[in-house]
């Protein structure tokens, strides 16, 4: 079975933000006020967060573009009281939108914040909606959403695979973000599968995952910047 | 009061006449009263109105600060309306005659409280529609749903545990005439306090005391649970559990003491609520706060001494951060102030009490808003964003409806049961006195025991 | 008692019966979106074209489902940007399906800029566009007719040209990136052209003030070379970033350098003494293809001094440290590495160019790659080739287009050097000269931009005729007679070359991804339409109907050029390049339809191939040699009290009591010039370093902070002297002392400008006229 996981190379991020960008735009996620944003209710299922230190000219900073962590032993999926959010067949942790009766006891249990609750329903202007990606629901409002890992391409690209009659292979699943990245920070694929560069990736010894020692084992693993 | 009623109710024992008197006649400041908390319980119902209509959007919570208001009040209204039951059941099965006054107010608390609490929740749902999806979709490893499970448990016992003991009273207004005979006649539902009634009746409140008390003790562990099994800073403790029992009772006395000594005085029933149970009372207040202050020191000293990042910041934030002051007023009103005034019996007096409750109450509030509010806005991860969290009017005006609600209950209550269990009373005048001197006459070596004291013995 | 009782349940009944009246559904439920998005997949298409968000002009590929395009991504194809895109380029459909975008052609009716319009059709425009400019040809003064140009790329420059040409008009202003670096190019190399950088092939890139990853010229070239560091050679720690900000750039290149404000320059030049003192630089090419080196005499008879003895009296590194605020075994151990490394290159940004004495400073920085011979040669400093165009037709002239043309332009001044800045230099000529009738802007919004917002507030007042082509109501349009609304590059054919700072003949194709916009009509063919009306020689002049028309006839040129090929896979490229190396080219279409075809779905077309042998690439200089001390230039100082080399750059100026702070105005990446307030997405989140959300913001030092009692989100007023304007507080460690760099293009959540370029107190550097935007100083009072 495989394990789809991620490998973010910290040395190559430069903070550009286009994996953001460009999920907001592969996921239909909305964007919210300026007072809204004010009041931390900004979505971005990909975040970079940004951690500056030192003081001027010595100043350094890593840039931790962060989805979610997928984790193998997620914290958020047994607090949910009707099982909305899930460990899917392709063990991906995964929301059923309809059925989230919103209560964001599983936004509280993920220790790295990365559920976003629709305090109110997602707009667009009409003219905008034109662009939102048929391949992915919108959510209404009350719900807790986040990163998928853009599972609607892994469907898609098994099927097409299997209209193809073959094995599907690394390329055929990259989720939006890594599929933007300009400097190819973020590698995609399948942890367990020794061929997939991710598999390979994980055993760098620049390998490591932020709060590691939690034990959810997430499925995101982070190379630290060269010395 | 009908010139009928006043007759009917003349006719009757002093204790019945005095503890009746409230379900017959009702002054005029009573409806200004209930008027104005009704006005304040429509304006909440507005605002849930609103928030229900446009989204969580219109509170203040926002991300990390998932949560708010709400589950603070879950926690603290449940916590008040332990105090009933729990109480009571504690002190039927120690056999404390001094509680016969105080059962009836107390068990009405829990019974109606506990409502508006577990309501909470429910409030703070995002899709309050989709209720249903926790019986169709129910997934058991959910501490929410031990909860759901364990609150639905102890409304049904308290409730029954309210009820029970409520028999013969109804029984005695049905049979009075005084009110509502039809009403009265399906409450008291045929009891005829026939000696077999009463026996059966008396063994099912003595077996209801004993089983209630474990299910008290789970709903507040469960909620404590709650926060305890996620991984967030300060939540992830064992002893969340114990310490929000003990929280709870401690607040649910607190409540006790204060709807006594509202009831002493707008009934005029000091004969009742005698200063002795103020003293009593109080001295429980007493052990709770060091209790408090034992359970909380032990919180804190462990995250201190272990000292993970994570658990410092929130840990500071509490101490010497932006949640300072609330904390440091926690602290006062939850162990200074009722310390100091309960430690001295020259302020155990009723007065004293209710100085001493009203800040522990707020204080029982206060130490859920620093549980929750300072561990969602800050994080485990230690370079994601800070949060803050500021109630809008919506949330405040539904806390300020629960709190209003609440207390119209109350008193829509007591005008519809005896505030003081007559039969109870009755009871202990005829048989208390006996019994407890044969009780303590059992402590004691038997040589001097065989002096007879009681006849039958 | 009981009435009271009954008085009561009755209030409380009616409230609950009203509520109950009304359908329980629209009481508690306000009206949502639906869950799905309201249509479902049909026809799929991936379209290869470009993005013209900025002036990098990517490869993109355009995800179009059922006639909607719904997601942009790179193209793979593309060598410059191999696949990926900036968030811009992916907010580009937020662009395209803007709520604002005007609907229809527009005819003024209120006053100018009152707001009222009247919507016309294409042809009445069209009509009265063409009488009015009938009308100046009949008058004879066809150069009445100005027209202000944008960064639009490639062939819609030339299509412009030839229009005035024909017109009679020599009156055609663009901005294009005027950072300032054609002019180093041509004072030392006498190139006409600005340098292009091999950053993919260099081993170690130093830029100085260049904000590679933010917005340079191409920050995706700059993204693929900084992605690919290391996997060609065993380097890692290639790309350095000198800057006196802590931005982005610096943030995550594998080391930064901050300096003081200004004195960029004198760090390099500090670094080229390590390499004189230590005999670092490449002698060879030195004594073969350099001038000015060693002392010499000059044409009269003079002796001067040569670079080397310059630099060795003047930069020793305990000076250069004192100045630059740089350490000095950091400057040492930069100086080595830099020269040890086999393929260094310097490149100098506006950082550094921006400045009073900016082409001087620059020199300083481009002296590096002369002194380690970083000049065509793989991983150094490139001059590239223009794609093999064929030309426009020929343009038919009559008399009154010679008349026209033999005119002066509106505000052109011999630059000695470099082409400054055309438009302010316009703007400045204009205001108050009623010589402009017509005026036409098209991609560009100087009201809403210039740092002379003043000027252009009066040329839009006086002059009779204004007509804009932008698809927004931006702020010059607003001051417009005419609205003419261009497509959005999405719906229109276009084409796109590289910028200059990559090395390689590049030319992308941008072509319609969906059905034009019914409000639209693209610029070109509007010119085209324009030029049959007026028929005669300008007729003659732009016989084209379509501008995909036009981009196939302009093709054929590479079609004959016999070198490049369509864009293709990494693989096949290179396989091409290296056949190019070795001197052969095989054609791979017989017709030129065929290939027409390939370059539309491939994107676009490249050579990859660089003449590493050609001296002409080195230096086009009448001796043929790079000059070090170019006289030009120190003909060009004479009298200014600036010394080349000197000590001018460093940091001179500084802030006084009532405004004691530098302003480091700076452009955030997610900003294309004016257009951030059109990209929500973009607008919610310019900036992840500092994290900011919609509103606008300066950045300052902790310490400033807390002199001044500033909290993090505290909002200012940031006063200059020249103006004010309000933003808030992002407390920052990477803000050098008494700064405040502050972000320009920004604005409110409402719309208005929060726009520090309008502080500005501009002098201009005299040898290249571009203007210095670091020498403003403010204060900031606390709202
Ligand atoms: N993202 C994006 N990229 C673009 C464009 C776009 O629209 N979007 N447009 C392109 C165009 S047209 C242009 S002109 C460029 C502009 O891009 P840049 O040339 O990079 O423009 P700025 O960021 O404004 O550069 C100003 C820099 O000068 C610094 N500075 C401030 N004061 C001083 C001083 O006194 N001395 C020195 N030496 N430096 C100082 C500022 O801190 C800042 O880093 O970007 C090009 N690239
Ligand atoms: N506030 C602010 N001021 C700036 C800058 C900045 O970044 N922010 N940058 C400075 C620099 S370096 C430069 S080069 C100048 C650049 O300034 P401008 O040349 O004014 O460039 P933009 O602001 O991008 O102007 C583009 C305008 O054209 C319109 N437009 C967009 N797409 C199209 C199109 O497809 N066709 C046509 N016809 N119009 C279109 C938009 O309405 C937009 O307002 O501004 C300078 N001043
Ligand atoms: S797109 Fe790539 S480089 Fe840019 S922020 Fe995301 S991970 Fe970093
Ligand atoms: S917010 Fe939704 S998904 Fe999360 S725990 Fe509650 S019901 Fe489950
Ligand atoms: S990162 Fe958070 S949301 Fe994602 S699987 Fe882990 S616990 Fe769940
Ligand atoms: S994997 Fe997909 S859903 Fe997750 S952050 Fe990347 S683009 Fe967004
Ligand atoms: S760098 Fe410029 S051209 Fe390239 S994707 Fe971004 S906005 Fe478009
Ligand atoms: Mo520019």
């Amino acid at each position: 079975m495989s394990r789809w996981g991620m490998v973010i190379d910290l040395d190559l991020c430069t903070g550009c933000a286009a994996c953001e960008v460009a999920c907001k735009s592969e996921n239909n996620i909305a964007t919210v006020s300026p007072e809204q944003a004010d009041m931390n209710r900004a979505m971005s299922w990909m975040k970079v967060v940004a951690k500056e230190t030192g003081e001027f000219p010595n100043t350094a900073v890593e840039f931790y573009p962060r989805p979610c962590m997928q984790c193998d032993n997620p914290p958020c999926v047994p607090v949910c009281p009707v099982a909305a959010t899930y460990v899917d067949a392709d063990s991906l942790v995964a929301q059923i939108y309809p059925r989230c009766i919103g209560c964001r006891y599983c936004a509280n249990a993920c220790p790295y914040t990365v559920k976003y609750f629709n305090w109110y329903a997602p707009e667009w202007p009409d003219t905008e909606r034109q662009y939102l990606n048929p391949d992915v629901s919108v959510r209404p409002k009350g719900v807790i959403e986040k990163c998928t890992f853009c599972h609607h391409r892994l469907q898609k690209a098994r099927e097409d695979a299997a209209v193809e009659g073959r094995e599907m292979r690394e390329e055929d699943y990259q989720p939006a973000c890594a599929e933007i990245c300009p400097t190819r920070a973020i590698i995609f694929g399948d942890l367990d599968n020794p061929s997939h560069r991710v598999a390979q990736l994980k055993e760098d010894p620049r390998a490591f995952r932020i709060m590691e020692d939690l034990g959810t084992e997430p499925k995101v693993y982070y190379l630290r910047r060269r010395g | 009061m009908r010139p009928g009623v006043a007759e009917k109710l003349s006719r009757m024992s002093p204790d019945e006449q005095a503890l009746l008197r409230p379900l017959v006649s009702t002054s005029r400041a009573y409806y200004v009263i209930l008027s104005v908390f009704a006005v304040v319980f429509l304006w909440g119902i507005y605002a849930y109105y609103l928030q229900v209509r446009y989204g969580l959007g219109r509170t203040g919570m926002n991300r990390p600060a998932y949560w708010g208001i709400y589950i603070i009040d879950f926690v603290f209204f449940i916590g008040i309306s332990h105090a009933g039951t729990l109480i009571s059941a504690i002190l039927r099965v120690s056999k404390a005659e001094w509680r016969r006054a105080i059962t009836r107010s107390a068990e009405l608390i829990t019974v109606l409280v506990i409502g508006f609490g577990a309501v909470q929740p429910i409030i703070d749902l995002g899709r309050p529609d989709r209720l249903l999806n926790i019986i169709l979709y129910p997934q058991f490893r959910s501490p929410l749903l031990w909860d759901l499970m364990s609150i639905m448990l102890y409304f049904t016992a308290s409730t029954i545990y309210l009820y029970v003991p409520l028999l013969p009273d109804l029984a005695i207004i049905r049979d009075s005439g005084i009110k509502m005979p039809w009403l009265y006649r399906i409450l008291a539902a045929g009891y005829q306090d026939t000696p077999r009634q009463r026996r059966i009746l008396e063994r099912f409140i003595g077996v209801m005391a004993i089983a209630v008390i474990p299910i008290a003790v789970s709903v507040h562990t469960i909620i404590g649970w709650i926060f305890a099994m996620t991984l967030r800073p300060m939540w992830h403790s064992t002893i969340f559990g114990p310490y929000f029992v003990m929280g709870a009772i401690y607040s649910g006395i607190a409540a006790i003491l204060l709807a006594m000594y509202v009831i002493r005085r707008a009934f005029r029933l000091e004969n009742y609520f005698r200063d002795i149970h103020f003293d009593y009372l109080g001295r429980m207040l007493l052990l709770f706060s060091l209790l408090w202050l034992y359970f909380t020191f032990a919180e804190y000293l462990t995250a201190f001494y272990g000292s993970q990042p994570a658990e410092m910041r929130a840990f500071w934030a509490k101490i010497s951060g932006p949640y300072a002051i609330p904390f440091w007023t926690m602290v006062a009103f939850t162990f200074v102030i009722p310390f100091v005034l309960m430690a001295r019996r020259a302020t155990r007096t009723p007065v004293g009490t209710v100085l001493a409750s009203v800040p522990v109450i707020i204080g029982m509030w206060l130490e859920r808003f620093i549980i929750v509010v300072p561990t969602s806005v800050n994080p485990r991860w230690e370079i994601s964003s800070l949060g803050q969290y500021m109630p809008t009017w919506i949330e405040s005006s539904i806390m300020a409806a629960t709190f209003a609600g609440f207390i119209l209950l109350y008193m829509i209550a007591v005008k519809f049961v005896p505030i003081v269990s007559i039969w109870e009373i009755k009871e202990g005048r005829k048989e208390s006195v006996n019994e407890v001197a044969s009780r303590v006459a059992g402590y004691l070596p038997d040589d001097i025991a065989r002096e007879p004291l009681g006849a039958d013995r | 008692m009981s009435p009271n009782r009954r008085d009561f349940l009755w209030t409380m009944g009616t409230a609950v019966g009203v509520s109950a009246l009304v359908p329980i559904e629209q009481i508690f439920w306000a009206p949502e979106a639906a869950a799905d998005v309201g249509w479902s997949p049909g026809l799929e298409e991936w379209i290869r074209s470009a993005c013209l968000v900025c002036p990098a002009r990517c490869g993109i590929t355009g995800r179009v489902v059922d006639g909607r395009l719904v997601r942009l991504i790179g193209n793979p194809l593309h060598p410059m940007s191999r696949g990926g895109i900036c968030p811009r380029g992916v907010a580009g459909v937020q662009q395209l399906y803007h709520p604002e975008r005007l609907a229809s052609p527009l005819v003024r009716v209120g006053e100018r800029g009152s707001g009222e319009w009247r919507q016309v059709s294409y042809d009445e425009v069209l009509t009265r566009i063409t009488d009015r400019l009938q009308d100046l040809r009949d008058q004879g003064r066809p150069e009445a007719l100005a027209v202000v140009g944008g960064y639009a790329a490639g062939t819609m420059h030339d299509v412009w040209r030839q229009f005035l040409q024909a017109f009679g008009s020599p009156n055609y202003v663009v901005d294009g990136y005027g950072d300032g670096t054609d002019a180093v190019m041509a004072a030392m190399h006498g190139v006409d052209r600005y340098p292009s950088y091999d950053l993919e092939s260099s081993d170690m890139v130093v830029s100085f003030g260049a904000a590679l990853f933010e917005s340079w010229w191409s920050p995706l070239q700059a993204f693929t070379a900084f992605g690919r560091r290391g996997t060609n050679g065993a380097l890692h720690r290639r790309f350095i970033q000198v800057d006196h900000r802590f931005s982005r750039t610096a943030a995550h290149s594998d080391a930064w350098v901050g300096v003081k404000p200004r004195t960029h320059a004198v760090l390099a030049l500090g670094m080229a003494y390590v390499i004189l003192r230590d005999r670092l630089f490449d002698e060879d090419f030195l004594a073969e293809h350099v001038s000015g080196f060693e002392d010499f005499t000059d044409a009269r008879g003079r002796r001067r001094k040569g670079f080397r003895s310059l630099i060795l009296q003047r930069y020793r590194t305990e000076e250069a440290s004192a100045i630059t605020g740089v350490s000095v075994e950091r400057i040492t151990d930069l100086a080595r590495s830099f020269a040890m490394a086999e393929r260094p290159v310097a490149v100098v940004g506006p950082d550094v160019t921006f400045a009073p004495d900016g082409l001087l400073a620059a020199m300083g920085v481009q002296a590096l790659n002369i002194l380690t011979g970083s000049i065509n040669r793989p991983g150094g400093v490139l001059f590239g080739k223009d794609p093999p165009l064929a030309p426009l037709a020929a343009v038919v002239p009559d008399s009154i287009s010679r008349a026209g043309l033999a005119t002066a332009s509106v505000g052109d001044v011999a630059l000695p050097f470099g082409s400054g800045d055309p438009v302010t230099r316009f703007a400045e000529a204009a205001a108050g000269d009623a010589s402009v009738e017509v005026l036409m802007i098209h991609g560009t919004d100087p009201l809403g931009t210039s740092h002379r917002a003043d000027l252009w507030e009066r040329i839009l007042a006086e002059t009779p005729c204004v007509v804009s082509f932008s698809p927004f109501m931006d702020e010059t349009t607003r001051y417009a007679d005419i609205v003419l609304p261009d497509l959005l590059p999405y719906e229109r054919w276009q084409d796109a070359p590289t910028p200059a700072s990559y090395p390689y003949p590049l030319w992308g194709i941008n072509r319609p991804m969906v059905a034009p916009h019914e409000g639209g009509k693209h610029t070109g063919e509007v010119i085209f339409a324009l030029a049959k009306t007026l028929g005669g020689t300008v007729a003659k002049s732009l016989p084209y109907d379509t501008f995909e028309g036009l981009l196939k006839v302009r093709a054929e040129g590479l079609f004959k050029a016999g070198r490049g090929r369509a864009l293709a896979r990494e693989f096949d490229l290179d396989s091409q390049k290296k056949q190019e190396e070795r001197g052969w080219w095989l054609a791979m279409h017989d017709n030129f339809d065929a290939f027409w075809s390939e370059l539309v779905e491939q994107g676009g077309w490249v050579d990859l191939f660089h003449d590493f042998a050609d001296p002409y690439n080195l230096a086009r200089t009448d001796t043929g040699r790079i000059d070090l001390i170019p006289n030009a230039v120190l003909q060009a100082i004479e009298g200014d009290g600036l010394r080349l080399y000197g000590h001018g750059m460093r940091d001179g100026d500084r802030g006084d009591k009532s405004f004691p702070f530098r302003l480091l105005p700076y452009r955030v990446s997610t900003l294309a010039s004016d257009t951030l307030g059109l990209e929500r997405w973009m607008a919610e989140q310019p900036s992840v370093l500092p994290d900011t959300q919609w509103r606008p913001w300066v950045a300052i030092a902790p310490k400033t902070a807390e002199a001044l009692g500033l909290d993090d989100g505290a909002t200012v007023n940031v006063v200059s002297r020249r103006g004010r304007y309000r933003a808030r507080v992002s407390i920052s460690p990477g803000v050098a002392p008494l700064t405040v760099c502050a972000p320009y293009g920004l604005r409110h959540p409402g719309g208005a400008p929060a726009n520090p370029l309008r502080l500005l107190e501009v002098s201009s550097d005299p040898i290249t006229g571009i203007p210095s935007w670091f020498t403003t100083f403010v204060r900031l009072e606390q709202v």
